[in-house]
């Protein structure tokens, strides 16, 4: 016995000469109860990334985060699990394959590069396409996010059609009790099923971005009066969502989600026009290297369009307007992401051959979507007010690190592929752009519930993978 | 346009440093022991870094050699490694073995005229973190070594005053890594790209000092240290990265400057009966380590170079110490000291995270033959607990450093 107390001995003398920085702060939940959190929301919140929904997106979606920390509440009101996700077998991707960056060569110029591409040999898992059953109380998921969704959806009885609706949708609906259930009657479900004492809802991105992403060859007036398709869905996927609609529909999934009494947090619209998809290509694009290819591209064009100019340099590019004439570009526009690239050097597209409208946002589309935007985010806003929750203004925090932002010791902006925070679409986050969404919502609940719920360390998750 | 994709901001975040503690006051051991005090009197041959000008008041040529131990460990924490269980990181325990070897004194018996080399180490340190911590990206592990060489003349003007000084050659290395921005297929932690920095310094500079005896009691010393850059050039900067980045992070050369501050003393002893009290004050010019900058020989669209803000603060240091001397044979020293940090909240990085420091110190001579001594001396240097940031790169947290420092010296009288 002596021999041990010497040891203990010995060893204290040694820890004591050890510095120790301990930060024990409580973790308190403050006036919210997390003990059944649902996550409601489109593909942001279902963890779609890279141009696919795979089990390790999902397993890195800010819900999961989000419940990851709550789960370190102690007590009543901390996160209890388990955190049920709809959750695929494999990365394939699911349905199509996931991007990957790899080298591939520029068929028409013959350049090979680093870049995002399609993963090559790509087969879909049979079993990831298998209706998704969870059996724990009766069919709980607490992440309902399906990619794609709209506001504009939520109201639609046949959304989950294995065949015409949306095939994220048809993997997890509950059809038990109702046989073709729209969006809300799976709220419904869930509601009864979970009885969340906390959500989060972010949603109403895509009632903007179809518009967008379809280089705005939709609607995207505002109207009073949109008229419902007969028999299929309410809205064209390629036109921004109507705001009456918008605001009713987004009134009533608020009035069916808080109906138990839960709090939570509603997160706004980010810029969608400010994501790589539509910032990597500038609409001064073209660059000149001689004299003579202005000389030729003046030559070119000066006859029937005097008004186009060529220089050395950076020069705006040939496109064709939503009415399908042909101009040069003005600063500000977006040429998207989408568009086939090697068609700039091997077609012309730009220089000698407008680029199509579906690949250009102009002036006046650009305007509406920014207007829905924020004719969209007032109402969340409002709609936080009304139903006593909290406020995450995600549109100004994305607009942050899309001008560039330090977190411990990394850089994060907006570039594609280099930014650390966009996926290889440039549309959708990396694991770390979920987890910096995760810290934002997590502040934003914090201030607002008075909760002390620590951060996450965004840097722990992936960014974009090189090979 | 794809070749473009990556024509953007992979820099490494630049935001590499050294910090206040690179400079490291164990230049004797005497002094060490009495909270590093020693510009007043020139106790043995290392008055060659302490006061030039005390080297004409040595009886005669002397040898010293000492060797110090250094363990610092730098512990961290903030509320995200924290989570329910809260926990610290430390840096793993580093030894650095800084040693001092002086030679010299008047040059003859009674000469006015002593000459003297010095080969001291004035600046070195390390931190040693966990390669996946918190704080990787900003640094992994940095290891700064110095050695100055100083040859040296003292003269003695009168009985009162006696001056020196001695030109400084100063030759280092510099280590440092860090974790890169980019990962391969199996994520942070598993898969980080790193730097890996490597250089020599060189750099030159001065040592002046004047040594005041108002009779055998009492002595002052004034000292002017000047600044000495020591300048990488041509260190090797080595990525490893996941290899479709190989063309974008080139291995290649680089520039570094990296100033050892100029530093002004002022000392007073005063002796009585078998007790010599020393009190030192210095006043350092970190002030001119406004920033870091590394500069690549090569760059690409992702490698460029990096530059780091640090703009420290001057400091003054006060310093007290006592010797007791118990016989012919046998001293005991203690001392203390209180170390402000030159570095400014907002600039504190953990490649080396300062704080004011206390230090305590104590030692023993013993003069076992009429020609040799031994000495012995111990050291510890606490930081308080410091919640800082560092908001080039927005890393916070809060920081503990302890330093223990044994050291054992010898040195004879021909």
């Amino acid at each position: 016995m002596r021999k041990i107390y010497i040891i203990a001995a010995v060893g204290f003398m040694f820890a004591a000469c050890k510095p120790s920085v301990r930060i024990s702060a409580p973790v308190s939940p403050g006036t919210a109860t997390f003990t059944n959190y649902l996550a409601i929301g489109n593909s942001l919140t279902a963890g779609y990334t890279d141009n696919s929904l795979t089990l390790t997106g999902q397993l890195n979606s800010y819900p999961e985060r989000l419940f990851e920390q709550f789960s370190l509440i102690n007590g009543d009101k901390g996160a209890k699990g388990p955190f049920i996700q709809p959750l695929l077998v494999s990365d394939n991707g699911y349905p199509s394959a996931r991007l990957i960056m790899a080298v591939s060569t520029n068929t028409c110029t013959g350049v090979s590069s680093l870049g995002p591409i399609p993963y090559p040999n790509f087969q879909a898992n049979a079993a990831d396409a298998n209706l998704f059953v969870s059996t724990t109380n009766h069919g709980q998921i607490n992440n309902i996010g399906v990619p794609g969704i709209r506001v504009a959806d939520y109201e639609y009885r046949g959304y989950a059609d294995p065949s015409v609706g949306n095939p994220y949708a048809a993997r997890f609906y509950n059809t038990a009790a109702v046989a073709t259930p729209s969006p809300m009657d799976e709220l419904i479900f869930m509601r009864g099923n979970l009885a969340p004492t906390f959500f989060t809802m972010w949603l109403g991105a895509n009632d903007v971005l179809g518009y967008a992403t379809a280089g705005g060859q939709g609607h995207g007036a505002d109207s009073a009066s949109a008229i419902p398709l007969p028999g299929g869905n309410y809205y064209l996927q390629n036109d921004i969502t109507p705001s009456y609609a918008f605001y009713a529909i987004y009134d009533s999934i608020l009035r069916i989600a808080t109906g138990t009494g839960a709090s939570g947090a509603l997160i706004n619209i980010p810029d969608v026009t400010s994501v790589p998809f539509f910032t990597t290509i500038p609409a001064d694009g073209l660059f000149l290297t001689r004299q003579s290819q202005a000389d030729s591209l003046n030559a070119f064009w000066h006859a029937s369009f005097p008004d186009i100019s060529f220089k050395i340099g950076n020069n705006l590019f040939i496109i064709q307007d939503n009415a399908g004439l042909t101009r040069q570009a003005v600063p500000g526009e977006l040429i998207l992401l989408s568009t086939p690239t090697a068609n700039f050097t091997c077609l012309g597209w730009g220089s000698y051959t407008p680029i199509p409208k579906q690949y250009v946002l102009t002036t006046d589309e650009l305007q509406f979507i920014r207007a829905a935007t924020a004719k969209f985010n007032g109402f969340i806003q409002q709609e936080a007010v009304k139903y006593h929750l909290a406020y995450v203004d995600m549109y100004s925090y994305l607009g942050t690190v899309a001008s560039g932002i330090k977190y411990n010791g990394l850089n994060y902006n907006a570039d594609f592929v280099t930014g650390g925070a966009f996926s290889l679409d440039g549309i959708h986050l990396t694991q770390r752009g979920y987890a910096l969404v995760a810290n934002e919502i997590i502040k934003t609940i914090n201030t607002y519930y008075h909760s002390t719920i620590p951060y996450t360390d965004a840097n722990k998750y992936n960014g974009v993978i090189f090979p | 346009m794809k070749k473009h994709l990556l024509a953007a901001s992979l820099l490494l975040s630049a935001a590499t440093s050294f910090g206040a503690g690179y400079q490291i006051n164990l230049e004797g051991l005497r002094q060490v022991a009495m909270g590093g005090t020693g510009t007043a009197w020139p106790w043995d041959a290392s008055t060659i870094f302490y006061n030039p000008g005390g080297l004409c008041r040595l009886k005669g040529v002397q040898a010293y050699l000492s060797v110090s131990d250094i363990m610092p460990t730098t512990a961290f924490g903030n509320q995200m490694n924290s989570g329910t269980t809260p926990t610290s990181v430390t840096t793993n325990r580093q030894s650095f073995t800084p040693f001092n070897f002086y030679i010299g004194g008047p040059v003859q018996e009674n000469s006015r005229v002593a000459i003297g080399l010095g080969i001291y180490t004035p600046a070195g340190d390390g931190l040693q973190w966990d390669n996946n911590w918190l704080g990787k990206y900003l640094v992994q592990s940095i290891t700064l070594k110095s050695y100055f060489f100083q040859p040296t003349i003292s003269y003695r003007v009168s009985d009162f005053l006696a001056v020196g000084g001695g030109f400084v050659y100063g030759a280092g290395t510099l280590d440092f890594s860090q974790a890169m921005p980019v990962h391969g297929p199996l994520g942070p932690g598993h898969d980080d790209g790193q730097a890996v920095l490597h250089g020599n310094a060189t750099g030159v500079g001065f040592n002046l000092g004047a040594q005041f005896k108002l009779g055998d009691n009492l002595q002052f010393g004034l000292t002017y240290r000047s600044q000495v850059n020591m300048s990488i050039s041509g260190g090797s900067a080595n990525f490893s990265v996941p290899s479709s980045l190989r063309d974008s992070f080139p291995n290649t050369r680089f520039d570094s400057q990296l100033p050892i501050p100029q530093v002004a003393s002022f000392g007073v002893g005063y002796r009585t009966g078998p007790w010599t009290l020393q009190l030192d004050v210095n006043y350092t010019g970190w002030n001119s380590f406004d920033s870091l900058r590394f500069n690549f020989d090569q760059h690409t669209s992702v490698l460029q170079n990096m530059h780091a803000p640090r703009h420290y603060h001057n400091t003054f240091t006060p310093r007290i110490g006592a010797t007791y001397k118990i016989n012919k044979i046998v001293a005991l020293m203690a001392g203390a000291a209180y170390d402000p940090t030159p570095v400014p909240n907002g600039f504190v990085s953990p490649d080396l995270p300062d704080a004011d420091r206390v230090v305590v110190s104590c030692g023993i001579s013993v003069k076992p033959l009429p020609r040799f001594t031994i000495l012995a001396a111990f050291e510890s240097t606490t930081t308080v607990k410091r919640n800082a940031t560092y908001d080039f790169a927005n890393f916070n947290g809060t920081y503990q450093t302890f330093a223990y420092t044994p050291g054992l010296g010898v040195y004879y009288n021909f």
